[in-house]
Order: structure tokens, then sequence, then C-alpha cells
């Protein structure tokens, strides 16, 4: 298993869960953050950590996020690692609730 | 150097599991000491989650992260296991006469002749100030833990963090510091509603300045902390005098060295056999959400059937020569004075 960013961290990116990552599998994209299912370890310590909720464990990913399963694998392979909480996007308040973002993911 | 404490067994990691293999081995007369990283008892489970329920526990239809760690260092009591908090196993090295070194960051030696790595996702640090650079400040003026408040009075302090002991220590320095400035990222303080209330109060009674914002960077004079850049909610920047920094960022878990103990490891976590959770160094055990095996499910009533297991099996490395009978609590006059129950006679 592993656990799966979906899109509420689209364009917010608040970084909070990195820091308490113990295996540091979090990468990084311009407005998206997504876990290395490779590293993962299923320890489910960044859920709470982040303020949108973004993160869930394979199993419980809404399905409306599937395709999220797969992205995260997709642009782990591709993005860099990302081990130090660095701060929100500028306007990740004006981003949290909005729902459907999918279209504003920069890869 | 303190002289090195010798034992049969070593435990890294006070959390459930690490507190229940204290447990099974007291039953089968080995006596434990406890390694943990985090000052208290209890890992994750105090961390983490302490008022948080557990549904899973067999037996325990529901309880808290608390609850069960007081629980367990209730069912422990009989066999006096010896803790030592605050230190992080740095180095396990096995010794020419078979048995194990373990050096901690408190300079604390053990020389044991079985290891259970209990150590959950790793042992928890301080996470760090954001800021490149801050670190040549550590120790001088950039502190994870008060240790002496003394030094602090009559300084302009900068506290950060929304937790407990960010507002704890605000409201210790309050009346005792220059200048008291506390930042947090967002306004959702979350420490005990009590420190909250008052610390609003001193906030409007001008003790305590109380800024929401992201830390944006920091300046330097004749190499000393002088100024914190504090990035507002507005997006405006500001800064703030800083001779002393408090920084309460929570405490996060960390791998870190037990990928370099020469265990097998798979995924970041260490590989047993499923017989006697042994790693692939015999003597060496490991239980709990450290280990991974076939169909391993990280759940703390697992980590239990582990300890057992992980027991039974250091009893017979430590006395090849013995054979170790199961025997139940109920019924064994033996195992009732070891726990010192019922008509020990």
């Amino acid at each position: 298993m592993t656990y799966v960013v979906t899109e509420s961290c689209i364009r917010c990116k608040y970084t909070d869960c990195v820091d308490v990552c113990p295996v540091d599998c979090f990468r990084e994209g311009p407005n998206f953050l997504v876990i290395d299912p490779d590293e993962c370890i299923d320890c489910a310590v960044c859920v709470p950590e982040c303020p949108v909720n973004a993160i869930y464990a394979e199993d419980d990913v809404p399905g409306d996020q599937q395709e999220f399963i797969k992205l995260n694998a997709e642009l782990a392979s591709s993005w860099t690692s990302i081990t130090k909480s660095k701060g929100a996007l500028p306007d990740a308040d004006e981003w949290k609730d909005v729902k459907s973002k999918l279209s504003e993911l920069a890869k | 150097m303190p002289s090195p404490i010798e034992t049969d067994a070593v435990i890294i990691g006070a959390g459930p599991v690490g507190l229940f293999q204290v447990f099974e081995l007291g039953l089968l007369e080995i006596k434990a000491h406890v390694i943990d990283a985090l000052p208290i008892i209890g890992g994750q489970c105090m961390e983490l989650y302490p008022d948080k329920p557990i549904y899973d526990i067999p037996a325990l239809p529901v309880c808290t992260g608390k609850e069960l760690t007081d629980n367990l260092l209730k069912q422990i009591e009989p066999f006096d296991a010896q803790f030592h908090l605050g230190q992080e196993v740095s180095m396990v090295t096995q010794r020419a006469d078979s048995r194990f070194d373990i050096h901690t960051s408190a300079n604390q030696h053990f020389i044991s002749k079985t290891v259970f790595i209990a150590a959950g996702v790793g042992a928890f640090q301080p996470r760090l100030v954001p800021l490149d650079g801050i670190d040549r400040f550590d120790g001088t003026q950039v502190f994870y833990r008060v240790k002496d408040p003394e030094q602090f009075i009559g300084k302009n302090m900068v506290i950060c963090g929304g937790g407990d002991s960010a507002l704890d220590w605000a409201l210790y320095f309050a009346d005792k510091v220059k200048q008291l400035t506390l930042i947090h990222r967002r306004d959702d303080i979350k420490a005990a509603p009590n420190s909250v209330a008052k610390m609003r109060e001193l906030c409007d009674a001008g003790k305590i300045q109380l800024r929401i914002g992201q830390l944006a960077g920091f300046e330097s004079k004749d190499d000393r902390l002088s100024e914190l850049l504090v990035t507002g909610i507005d997006g405006t920047m500001s800064s703030v005098p800083c001779d002393v920094m408090l920084a309460f960022f929570g405490l996060s878990p960390k791998l870190g060295p037990i990928a370099d103990w020469g265990l097998e490891i798979d995924r970041k976590q260490i590989t047993v056999d499923t017989e006697k959770f042994q790693t692939s160094t015999p003597g060496i055990f490991a239980v709990g959400d450290i280990n991974v095996y076939p169909g391993k499910k990280k759940l703390i009533l697992s980590g239990f059937h582990e300890a057992a297991l992980a027991a039974f099996a250091a009893a017979a490395y430590l006395s090849p020569e013995k054979t170790i009978q199961l025997q139940y609590t109920t019924t064994s006059t033996k195992l009732h004075k070891v726990l010192g129950v019922g008509n020990t006679e």
C-alpha cells in the first residue's frame, strides 16, 4: 500500500507533511506534492498534518480522486525530493477551498 | 563518561510495543533496559495522539493513547525496567564476545546480550527552524528546548510555534524578558484553552506581541542573530528584535541511524522472520511498526504478538541449553511469583 496526495493540495502546497515524513518520501512539483509509493512506509503520520486534508491511504482515496493514485506514482518518478517544509504557495489560502482544480496542476 | 551498563536485553523504543516487550521478557525473567529519544514514555501514542481514541486493542473497546500507555506501565510494574529517556541510540555493533555495544546520544553505553528494536517510525526529533543558515546559532541563540531559563531573563525573546510548549514558555517568560514575541504561522493556536486565554490577556496587556505569519529570514550583527523577519498573512514583511529564539515546531520521527546498523532493510524497514521476529543479525529482534515481513500489518496488536514470540526466541538464544516452557499467567505459580501476585509461597 501507500499514501496518496489528492486534489486539495494543488496550488496550495502547504508542505507541513514533508517535515513529519520519517522516510522523506515526498516529491515536489511547481504547485503540488506527491508521495513516492516505492518509499512510503504507510505510517500515516503525515495525514493529520495536512491543513487541507489532501492525504489518504490508498484504500481510502475517495472515488472521484482515484486518478491521483496513478498521478502520485507517475510524478514521483520525475519530481525531486522535498525534505523540509518551506511555507505554502503565496495564494494558498485562496485555493484551499476550491474543490475542482486538477486542471491547475502544473507538471 | 558513565561506565557501561551490562544487561541481558536492551529495548530501543518506549512505545506500546517496547513496553509490552518488557512484559513478555519479564515473564521469562529477562530484565530489560529501555531507551527512547523522547523525554516521555509512550512513543507515538503520547507524542502524536495522547487524547485520540484507539478502538482496536483487544478487550479494550476504546482507550486513548495515554490510557494505553498508563495501562501498559501498570502492567510492567513488577519487572522494574529501567528507562533511559531523551536519548537516541546512535550505534549498535556486535562485539567479539557476540554481545552488542549500544551507544546513545547522551554518551550512555550498554553492553547487552540481546537487542529489541521497537522504534516505530524512528526517533522523534525537534523540527528545525526552516531558515537556511540559522543553524549556526543553535545552542547559543536558537534553542529547541529550555534547559536553563535564567540565561534568557531580560532578553528580546522570540517564541515560535502554536502548541502547548510554545504557550507554556510564553506564559512563563512574559514577565521576565525585555520583549516577548510569539510567532505562529496561522491563527490556529492549538494549546490548552486555558493557556490560550491567558496568552490573549497578556497580549492585551502588552506583555506578549503575537505575530501571525511565516518566518521569512533573519538579520545578524557581529555574527549574532539580531532580528527575525516575518511575512504576515497580508504579505507584508516586518522585523522582530531577537536575542533568543525558542522554536517549538513540534517533533517529527526520523528513521535516521537505524539504516546504518548493518541489518537487512526493505524499504527502510527491518526485515524479520515470523517465527522469532529476529533480524538478519541473530540476537537482534525487531518488533512493531519498524519491522516488515510478508503480510505485515502495522497494528499495535500485531506488535504485541511479535513481542511475545521475540521474547521466547530471545530466551532460547540466551540459554540454548534450557527448554523454555510456555506457562499461563492464570495457572502458573512460577509466573505468579514473577508477577508478585496471588499466593506466592
